[in-house]
């Protein structure tokens, strides 16, 4: 587990964070999300002087929502396979196993599906509250997150149930002749107001709260690169994810480099704290 | 004797710009029997007139003649011009016959069924029991809707595209001799073959009284109905200039009527009639395969508590949403780059042995 799981390059630790496929369904995912944006935004905002040049760089009125559906069709896709790569993996890596060793039954599946490491716990509650704590300087203690941190489950939750919404109320706005079939036409009223202000909430999640978690906050800034590498360096690993940072060097055998938590000074390694 | 200001302000004119009569190339006034374009063609010629308004009589010759009366003559409509200079001109009657003669059936031209339509319309200013409606004064009349219309010319060779196929009128010049002549029919029946005005036009055009709310309100009429088309798919993509998708006219007009037959939707006749709609939408070149359910489509979305409860609250729902999410997670953001700025500062400082590797020293 600790050759895969700790890279070292030039005497820095990198720690594994997600496989070639995840990063490949993240960087389309994140590709087309931004041809939508940018195909929908000036739909939305018809009215302003810049939405007609941007909608230009597109081809304009014919050829823009043409990219615009083509995009949505491939997100979908991408959606669906996410969804076979998700119970694939679960049920190869993880149920099949259970079953050869435990038997199954529901209680037990139910179990084996809530602690998937990215489903939201008592422990992100717990964090949450110990961020707000330690932001309002009620407590000096920075919140040490395991595998995924609540923002990460956020950041996945949002686009996962945004697809849903976004990408359905799409379908039925593209396909109105077919689903008029079977629901009033009043109901593209309320996929309109769903597709647009759910995508606007997406756009605005995703490039204000996700870039400033990823790219801009002060830790990482100007660019995160786990999304292409694969790897987190140390110090982000000991900022955002320390209590698995503890757990996957002590499986390690690495107990001795542990630097300590980010909000301890600088990032020492813990030998020459203890030596000083 | 003393001239009134306007008389003078003419006066000046005509007394000005004759010797320059004498030097102006004759071809200019070729389409310009009257002479009126011997001052009307100056760009600042203009009066404040008696109702203060101010009043560009300025005549862009080379415009004029891409228009659609580019072949009537000045004197036709201003009828009460008699001589140069003139008094202050009256106002245009559209119903006026000119010395156009319609080729169907070779008599002088004049817009007069025009009216004979428009009565009988829902902008007509009688009501079926033949008495005047109210607020006569809010409906419409020629000029409410209609300037000077410029040609918007069609071509359909190999495609269709907007302006003149050079490759049609060379099969014109087959037997037509004047290329002025074959430029003003091919302009008049391409230009009629679409809309002489694109769906953002139009929609601002009956904007004018149907976004207003005091005409809504004085006619029982829902109110925003052209703002509210602007939130559809068909209203944004007309703002962007699409002709494909449909307008006003598309969905209120009778299909081969004209516009000036446009009934009311109580009427039973009419396109917009309830009973009716999904004829509109399932047209051929529409939504021909459409079930009579698209109808029930809402095309001029007022989302208010009023009008559409169900979408309002829907609406707000998702607004609360939005705010809901990103205004805790942008406070977050704040307090933390905050945060950053006094790392060892709190208010309630955690007791030591907390379970830290750095603690067990």
């Amino acid at each position: 587990m600790g050759d895969r799981m700790i890279k070292i390059k030039n005497g820095n630790k990198y720690f594994f964070r997600f496989t070639l496929n995840q990063r490949i369904q993240h960087i389309s995912l994140a590709s087309m999300v931004i041809v939508l944006v940018l195909t929908g935004i000036p739909l939305k905002f018809h009215d302003a002087h810049w939405a007609h040049h941007l909608y230009a760089l597109f081809g304009g009125i014919h050829y823009a929502p043409v990219v615009h559906k083509i995009a949505g069709s491939i997100l979908l896709i991408l959606f669906v396979y996410h969804l076979i790569y998700i119970s694939y993996s679960i049920y190869t890596r993880q149920i099949i196993p259970l079953k050869r060793k435990e038997g199954l039954s529901a209680a037990k599946i139910l179990k084996l599906l809530l602690a998937q490491p990215l489903v939201p716990n008592l422990k992100d509650v717990r964090d949450i509250i110990g961020l707000v704590k330690y932001l309002l300087f009620l407590s000096d203690k920075r919140p040490e997150g395991d595998r995924f941190t609540w923002k990460e489950k956020f950041d996945y939750w949002a686009p996962f149930w945004g697809i849903v919404i976004i990408g359905f109320s799409g379908l039925i706005m593209w396909q109105k002749v077919f689903f008029t079939k079977f629901i009033p036409g009043e109901f593209i009223n309320f996929a309109l107001i769903a597709h647009s202000d759910e995508a606007l909430l997406a756009a605005l999640f995703l490039f204000i709260w996700h870039f400033y978690n990823v790219h801009f906050s002060i830790a990482v800034f100007p660019m995160g690169t786990v999304f292409l590498t694969g790897y987190l360096p140390e110090k982000l690993m000991v900022e955002e994810h320390y209590e698995y940072y503890v757990k996957i060097m002590t499986k390690a055998g690495l107990e001795h480099e542990i630097l300590p938590p980010h909000d301890q000074g600088d990032h020492v390694p813990m030998k020459r704290v203890y030596s000083e | 004797m003393r001239l009134k200001p306007n008389f003078r302000f003419i006066f000046f004119l005509v007394v000005y710009f004759c010797p320059f009569l004498f030097i102006i190339p004759a071809d200019v006034f070729s389409a310009d029997i009257g002479n009126c374009l011997l001052c009307h063609k100056y760009p600042g010629l203009s009066r404040i007139d008696e109702e203060g308004k101010f009043r560009l009589l300025f005549v862009n010759e080379s415009i004029f003649n891409k228009s659609v009366h580019a072949k009537v003559k000045c004197g036709d409509c201003h009828t009460d011009i008699k001589k140069i200079p003139h008094e202050p001109a009256k106002k245009v009657d559209c119903l006026t016959e000119c010395h156009i003669i319609e080729p169907a059936s070779e008599k002088k031209f004049s817009h007069k069924d025009v009216k004979t339509f428009l009565e009988k319309s829902v902008h007509g200013k009688i009501d079926i029991a033949g008495k005047s409606k109210k607020y006569v004064e809010d409906l419409p009349t020629c000029k409410s809707c209609h300037d000077n219309p410029l040609y918007r010319p069609l071509s359909f060779y190999k495609m269709v595209r907007p302006g003149i196929s050079e490759a049609a009128m060379g099969r014109c010049r087959v037997c037509h001799k004047t290329d002025d002549f074959i430029f003003r029919f091919y302009n008049h029946i391409t230009t009629r073959l679409h809309k002489i005005r694109s769906p953002k036009n139009i929609a601002e055009m009956c904007g004018r009284c149907h976004n207003d709310p005091n005409i809504a309100a004085r006619h029982q009429l829902p109110t925003q109905v052209v703002s509210a088309y602007g939130e559809t798919f068909h209203g944004k993509a007309a703002s962007f200039l699409s002709e494909r998708v449909p307008d006003c006219l598309d969905c209120h007009v009778r299909l081969g009527e004209s516009v000036h037959q446009m009934l009311s939707h109580e009427n039973q006749f009419a396109p917009t009639y309830e009973n009716n709609k999904s004829t509109i939408c399932s047209r051929l070149e529409c939504h021909p395969k459409a079930s009579s359910k698209l109808a029930s489509y809402k095309v001029h979305p007022v989302f208010d508590r009023q009008q559409s409860p169900k979408q309002f609250y829907f609406r707000t729902f998702f607004i609360i949403l939005t705010g809901g999410t990103l205004l805790p997670l942008m406070g977050i953001m704040f307090l933390e780059l905050s945060r950053r700025l006094f790392p060892n500062l709190t208010f309630r400082r955690k007791g030591k042995g907390d379970g830290r590797p750095d603690d067990q020293d």
